[in-house]
């Protein structure tokens, strides 16, 4: 379903008493938190809820107990265009922070509207780029319980995605107010852009056009080792009298490895499943973005506040790269309601 | 000289109207990665006609132009059934609270609904019509019975009393008189208020994205929304769908314009 | 009757939500009275919102109107091709408003969009705008668009008045020697009043109502800066961190009552009664 409008129909389920039995989604504590959904022991038979892998099994439980059940995966990569870098003469992709800056010059001077980095802090995902980039400066949503949107690292972070856009001019116009899928990866798409981050659709759509000539690598870091994003979708099994023994099924079936890696290979996903991993390592055009799983971290989806987070950060985050904008205020603001949220 | 004048001046004021979906048609015979080039093209350099193949042939695309057919062309029978009654009543009588039932009717036309969406859902879920034809047709007769009975009495209104003075002169009957004498006399008015039930039925969106959540049951404007999501692309098809979910209604409008001047020269002549 | 049940239940609902307190995900978790409404006056982006719409709403209807009537009066007269144009006016109001919008996306867009290389290659702007991004463009983009797809139901309303008018009511301001300017403020205005009054009514209401339009061109804009008050109401059910549905319904039910209002209040100017007794 399209993630623009499922918000509407699901809250409009649930305001009427009729959610859907299960459902697919890229959030989940906040229906565990309102007590709406089982818990893996009701629904899953141990032999499904085993399969998971580790991580991904963790990034779905609520209160220690399994209530989002891992569906699909997606981790983000570093796409650049290999004709723009060989016009440049660049020759390999950028490892630190510093080179990416000078990269990403060297393209933007190639002139004929090259653009060195394109960078989406619109509404859409604002949230997804900005993890990426503050985890490889060292910095994380939060410090042990608490939030930490606002820590001197993560000011810094932003106040380098501002510059790249106001002091550098190294990104597409109005970077604030770009959106991933109809903004950044068009761009990409259409040969104009030295870099982006990705994910695996994306790199299927390049491939269907055979237009842009690119290559997928890490993320480059300001501290430690290159991190990216990984994400999550989940699968929900809403409580309705009377509907356990259906939705047992259901998922059982659902979670036989041959559907769930049909499925997920189809889409151009990752897998979530321990059975699924071994089944599409052999797969070569996966290989990148496999071998980034490991490094790969995942939002604080589990934290019931999170939810609303997101939608903070989406709705601000842009406003500070805009020329003039303040990065501090914009993290102080952020952290403020955060915080709040999480204290109710 | 004067009337070839209006001729290129109309010209120019249709090529303005029509220059948009121009551009919409155009780009729906583009090939996929022709869709956005710099700079930018009008023309595709590669014509793909076989994208309006790919839409029609596509099932969804059959079940969605179904639904939405059904649901316009229903929901519109039932509003002029209701409306014409309803505005010549008003119109005509002076009863006790007309001025409040117009103001009431007007009302129910400033919910956005958007706003109304959860309660309808309610309803419909109560009724068991969630996923039917008659929960759309329903509601979109409702949503515009409102501005048909506004319109309708706005001519009624302009007709003049003499008119059926002189036809009850005659010996018509009320009934006679309204049917032979004002209906046709309305028929602009009448003409237009079909167009405007089929066009609003035919294009509402936020209803049928929450009261149909059977895939076999979406409209067009609700199913033509798959071709294009944060995980596949498909702009040429999403506007190769658009432009054929427009022609429907222009065929509709073909047929019944020449009623609307037909109208017009039964009443002068009169 | 028919009315009343599909549209008054939903609305007492609206009103019930307004007055409740939600979750994130949409459970009820009790009555709140007025405390809604209370929190709604404490929004910040209220004011510069409530500021948008007035914006939106008084360009959208009165360029519409003054358009609408020009065109009107011009499909009245008898040329050949008029056909043609009246086809090409019904277009813009057959696409729906969603397709439209995305379409107005495309070309307004920066780097592929087929207005500014048009702009530009005719020497109106040196450079491409960002019509959708920048802040001091977004309002003009937006209200364009509105004029628009309003255009094609406001001329065919006022298009249908001019057609009610009898032939005779001329030729006896022809015969009293009245000039055609004369003929069109003293005959023909007085005479359009009742379509008049219902295209301006109704479209006062559709565009202060009006969702696709505003939601698709401003979605890559972060914040509220210019966003009209359904959106908002979107905004704060669904996509902002209040994600709070008694909150949006409060701002419904108030978006009902403003429409309200501005409806009487011109209904008052023009004296409609009159126009009812016509």
């Amino acid at each position: 379903m399209d993630w623009n409008t499922i918000d509407q129909q699901v809250s409009t389920m649930i305001q009427n008493n009729q959610p859907p039995d299960v459902l697919n989604l890229n959030a989940f504590a906040s229906y565990a938190k309102d007590n709406l959904l089982y818990a893996a022991e009701d629904v899953l038979s141990p032999k499904t809820k085993d399969d998971f892998l580790e991580a991904f099994a963790r990034g779905g439980e609520y209160r220690g107990k399994l209530h989002g059940f891992p569906i699909l995966s997606s981790a983000r990569a570093f796409f650049y265009n290999t004709d723009l870098f060989a016009r440049a003469r660049i020759t390999a992709p950028p490892k630190t922070w510093d080179d990416f800056v000078r990269d990403a010059q060297k393209i933007t001077k190639l002139g004929g509207g090259a653009i060195g980095y394109a960078l989406p802090l619109g509404p859409e995902e604002a949230q997804a780029e900005w993890s990426i980039w503050m985890w490889n400066n060292g910095g994380d949503w939060k410090s042990g319980d608490r939030w930490a949107i606002n820590s001197d690292k993560n000011v810094q972070t932003l106040g380098f995605l501002a510059d790249l856009a106001n002091k550098h001019k190294v990104t597409q116009v109005n970077p604030g107010k770009t959106n991933r899928t109809d903004g950044a990866f068009q761009l990409f798409k259409d040969g104009k852009v030295g870099m982006v981050i990705g994910f695996s659709p994306l790199a299927k759509q390049l491939d269907a056009e055979g237009k842009v000539k690119y290559a997928v690598g890490a993320m480059p870091a300001n501290a430690g080792a290159a991190v990216t994003l990984g994400v999550e979708d989940y699968l929900m099994a809403f409580k309705k009298k009377g509907n356990q023994e259906a939705v047992k099924k259901f998922l059982d079936l659902y979670y036989q490895p041959e559907n769930i890696t049909r499925w997920i290979t189809a889409e151009g996903f990752l897998p979530v499943t321990k059975s699924g991993l071994t089944q599409m390592s052999s797969d070569a055009k996966l290989k990148p973005y496999l071998d980034l799983l490991p490094n790969a971290r995942l939002a604080p989806t589990t934290d019931p506040a999170w939810d609303k987070v997101k939608l903070d950060v989406q709705q601000s985050l842009g406003l500070a790269v805009q020329p003039g904008g303040n990065p501090k205020a914009v993290l102080d603001k952020l952290q403020q309601n955060a915080t709040a949220e999480s204290g109710r | 000289m004067r009337r070839a004048g209006r001729t290129v001046a109309g010209q120019l004021v249709a090529l303005a109207l029509l220059a948009p979906y121009l551009v919409m048609l155009l780009t729906a015979l583009k090939p996929e990665a022709e869709l956005r080039t710099s700079p930018p093209r009008l023309l595709p350099s590669d014509w793909q006609p076989g994208n309006f193949v790919t839409v029609l042939a596509d099932p969804g695309f059959q079940s969605w132009l179904r639904v939405s057919l059904v649901v316009a062309a229903l929901s519109t029978a039932l509003v002029v059934v209701a409306a014409v009654p309803a505005a010549y009543h008003t119109a005509r009588r002076r009863f006790r609270g007309r001025t409040a039932f117009l103001l009431l009717v007007l009302v129910t036309q400033m919910f956005s609904p958007t706003a109304l969406v959860v309660g309808l859902y309610r309803e419909f879920f109560e009724l068991d019509l969630v996923n039917t034809y008659s929960a759309l047709i329903l509601t979109n007769a409702a949503f515009n019975l409102a501005f048909a009975i506004w319109m309708l009495r706005a001519f009624f209104a302009s007709i003049p009393r003499e008119v059926e003075e002189a036809a009850a002169v005659d010996g018509c009957g009320r009934l006679r008189t309204l049917v032979s004498i004002v209906l046709p006399l309305a028929r602009p008015g009448i003409v237009t208020v079909v167009i405007f039930a089929f066009i609003a039925a035919w294009n509402e969106y936020v209803v049928a994205l929450t009261l149909m959540t059977d895939p076999d049951m979406k409209p067009l404007t609700v199913g033509i929304t798959s071709y294009v999501t944060a995980y596949v692309q498909h702009w040429n098809l999403l506007f190769a769908a658009s432009t054929l979910a427009i022609v429907p209604v222009v065929i509709l409008f073909a047929l019944i314009e020449p009623y609307l001047v037909a109208g017009l020269t039964a009443g002068s002549v009169k | 009757m028919l009315i009343g049940a599909v549209v008054l239940f939903p609305a007492v609902e609206l009103v019930r939500a307004s007055l409740s307190r939600y979750s994130i995900t949409g459970l009820y978790q009790g009555a709140v009275g007025g405390r809604n409404y209370a929190r709604l006056l404490q929004q910040d982006a209220l004011g510069p919102v409530a500021l948008n719409t007035l914006t939106w709403v008084g360009a959208v209807v009165g360029l519409t109107l003054v358009i609408s009537l020009a065109l009107a009066q011009f499909l009245d007269l008898e040329f050949p091709g008029r056909r043609l144009v009246r086809w090409a006016l019904i277009v813009p109001w057959a696409a729906s408003l969603i397709m439209t919008s995305k379409l107005f996306v495309w070309i307004y867009d920066y780097y592929f969009g087929l207005l500014n290389r048009a702009l530009v290659a005719l020497h109106v702007v040196r450079g491409p705008i960002d019509w959708l991004g920048d802040d001091r463009t977004v309002m003009g983009a937006m209200i364009g668009v509105g004029v628009f797809v309003s255009l094609p139901f406001t001329t065919y309303v006022l298009l249908a008045g001019l057609q009610s008018i009898p032939g005779e009511v001329y030729e006896a301001a022809r015969v009293d020697g009245a000039s055609g300017w004369r003929t069109y403020w003293a005959v023909t205005l007085p005479l359009l009043r009742p379509a008049l009054v219902v295209a301006a009514v109704l479209n006062l209401i559709y565009v202060f109502n009006s969702f696709p339009i505003v939601w698709t061109l401003n979605d890559r804009n972060p914040g509220f800066g210019h966003d009209t008050l359904i959106t908002y109401m979107y905004k704060i059910a669904f996509k902002s961190a209040l994600r709070d549905v008694g909150l949006a319904a409060a701002l419904g039910v108030v978006n009902v009552l403003l429409t309200l209002a501005a409806v009487l209040v011109y209904l008052n100017t023009v004296r409609w009664r009159e126009s009812f007794e016509a």
